[in-house]
């Protein structure tokens, strides 16, 4: 008895934190677009000279660029994505 | 320590900018100042004035005096080799990039060639802080309003990127306290790197335009497109707080007017250098000038430089 209810208590437990876990992606997906999103713009205010945007004066970017390899990345990945941003967007609000 | 004075030679190009910091540095030395004159024109005269061949290096011309040029591709050179390092360093996908050939495109970018002016002021007055004058000789007008327009300019950048990165860096901390229910957080590279850059050019701005610290001379000769030059070298450095403190009024004939020049300008205090038949090259005919016609440009440099 006493060890089926520890099984019991222990599944809930679990359960629990799957749903916590799940609760808290959830709270932050939204929020985690707008932080890329924000990095992205980021990325091409001091990267810009490389896809052809205004740019800061040079040394700025230059100073910061080792230091940036993540925002390079992400503006190589929206390369990928620029033809849909539509459907990009809805799979952000999970519409559809 | 007290910290050497920058006095900073501008004006259009050939009106003498080069021979008048030297008649300034000739006359301070011989007053017993330790000299360095530097000379941050890519095309250096100060060679020809001095018959030296002068370095990066300073080299001596008397006890007190010395000249240094600066080197602009050098520094271009040793700053990207130094970001390429970097990057090598922190990069893991870098062959992705192709950044190595995108390098090559760089040297030749606009700005950086005030920005390598910029770093060589930021050594000289590192490096050489034992003088008691630092004379430079600057380039043609436009790269030396780029040049003193750089800190202004990259603030204005600066403060927004800044604004940028603390919106980024508070939201990934929220996501970090919800998802990983985390108290401490890692310190962010790059709005160190931010917060540095601005300290860096904070600091270059409240030297170029403290009074105590930096003069300009303004150089010009007795003509219509000296003087309209002269005006716009005035009201852009006036556009980023920074004030004319001289006019050097060189090759002034005797009888040319001097009303003809602008009001603003001429209530600038002024030295006039009256025109030479000899040309003034080496230290010790420059030595003359400054006592020929009973000491003339002497007193009148007593009666600026020694006031302020």
């Amino acid at each position: 008895m006493h060890n089926v209810l520890k099984t019991i208590i222990n599944k809930l437990f679990s359960a629990w934190k799957i749903a916590d876990e799940v609760a808290r992606d959830k709270a932050v997906e939204t929020i985690e677009t707008e932080l890329e999103e924000l990095n992205h713009i980021f990325g091409i205010l001091v990267l810009g000279s490389f896809i052809g945007m205004p740019s800061p004066p040079m040394q700025i970017s230059l100073d910061l660029m080792p230091l940036m390899e993540k925002e390079l990345l992400l503006m190589l990945k929206k390369v990928d994505t620029a033809n849909e941003p539509l459907a990009q967007l809805f799979s952000v609000f999970d519409i559809g | 320590m007290i910290k050497p004075l920058n006095l900073f030679f501008m004006g259009k190009g050939g009106v003498g900018k080069s021979t008048s910091s030297a008649l300034y540095s000739v006359y301070l030395a011989e007053k017993g100042y330790k000299v360095l004159m530097v000379s941050l024109d890519p095309a250096h005269n100060q060679s020809d004035i001095f018959n030296k061949s002068f370095s990066d290096k300073p080299m001596k011309v008397t006890n007190a005096f010395s000249v240094i040029e600066v080197d602009q591709e050098k520094w271009i050179k040793a700053y990207l080799k130094e970001i390429q390092q970097q990057i090598n360093r922190t990069y893991s996908y870098l062959t992705a990039f192709n950044l190595e050939n995108y390098f090559n495109v760089i040297k030749h970018s606009p700005g950086l060639e005030e920005y390598a002016l910029i770093l060589a002021f930021n050594h000289i007055q590192n490096s050489f802080s034992n003088y008691d004058y630092l004379i430079f000789d600057m380039a043609p007008t436009a790269l030396s309003l780029k040049f003193f327009n750089l800190p202004v300019l990259s603030l204005i950048w600066i403060e927004q990127l800044l604004a940028l990165r603390q919106e980024i860096i508070k939201k990934r901390e929220i996501i970090t306290k919800i998802k990983l229910i985390k108290k401490e957080f890692e310190r962010d590279k790059v709005l160190n790197k931010i917060n540095e850059m601005k300290n860096e050019f904070q600091t270059l701005k409240n030297i170029f335009e403290n009074n105590n610290e930096t003069k300009i001379q303004l150089v010009l000769n007795p003509d219509q497109l000296s003087f309209a030059e002269s005006m716009r070298i005035f009201e852009g450095l006036k556009d980023i707080n920074i004030h004319v403190n001289q006019i050097v009024y060189n090759k002034k004939q005797m009888n040319s007017a001097g009303n003809e020049l602008n009001k603003a300008l001429s209530e600038i205090p002024m030295i006039n250098f009256p025109y030479s038949e000899t040309p003034l090259i080496g230290y010790d005919i420059l030595m003359q000038y400054l006592k020929n016609n009973d000491n003339l440009v002497e007193k009148q440099l007593d009666r600026i430089l020694m006031a302020s």
